[in-house]
């Protein structure tokens, strides 16, 4: 049974070329290898983050997009993990349970998706957001 | 003698949750320019109070942010903001 699952890696800043190729070959043949669907690959560039991994500030982030059983996300994390320019990962389930149907869907969209679509999306939070949020201790006074 | 009553806003907006109320806005631990207007500037996760969230939406808010955190996306904490 299928679930479809995401995992983000960060790698080196300063990955080689072949280093890239071999990594993502390598997880592509993974997942056809153990009946798995790889949907999309995502590769967010370098980004600075949040705090230092192994003294490293920035790191090259992707986004790995995919069909897989339990087994599969084992192997995935296995490789990822033996691999030494891959500083952290993190898998998440999105969905349990895809059908077949839903899944072929999944793919017609996928090569539009191109790039840093999560990440760089416009908020539409700031006018929303009430100016007022920021003073918590005129609320406190309220309270009692 | 009571003491007397602190001058206050003359009126108090009535908070909603930005999740409820707009709801094509959706929690993704990868979107952090939405991650961020819930964070304080020291990396901490503003509270209900005020933020005005739901409990429903706060509650994937605050995991949302720990994914995000865990993978380096946000920081744990900032020292000297």
């Amino acid at each position: 049974m299928l679930r479809r699952y995401e995992t983000i890696f960060i790698t080196h800043p300063e990955l080689s070329e072949e280093d890239h190729t071999e990594l993502e070959k390598k997880l592509r043949s993974t997942i056809t290898a153990m009946e798995g669907d790889a949907i999309k690959l995502e590769d967010w560039g370098s980004r600075k983050l949040g705090y230092e991994i192994g003294r490293n500030s920035r790191g090259r982030y992707f986004l790995l997009d995919y069909l897989a059983g339990s087994d599969l996300v084992r192997e995935i994390e296995r490789n990822l993990r033996l691999n030494d320019q891959v500083l952290k990962f993190q898998t998440v389930k999105v969905t349990d349970r895809v059908s077949p149907e839903t899944d072929k869907t999944l793919k017609m969209e996928a090569p539009g998706e191109k790039g840093v679509k999560g990440i760089e999306r416009p908020s539409t939070l700031d006018e929303k957001m009430n100016p007022e949020v920021e003073q918590p201790e005129s609320e406190e006074g309220e309270r009692k | 003698m009571k003491p007397p009553i602190k001058r206050k806003r003359s009126f108090q907006r009535r908070k909603v949750c930005v999740f409820c109320a707009d709801s094509a806005m959706k929690i993704d631990y990868k979107d952090i320019k939405t991650l961020s207007h819930f964070i304080t500037e020291r990396g901490k996760i503003l509270p209900r109070r005020i933020s005005g969230n739901c409990a429903k939406h706060q509650r994937d808010l605050t995991t949302a942010i720990k994914r995000a955190r865990n993978i380096a996306l946000l920081p744990f904490s900032i020292v000297s903001p």
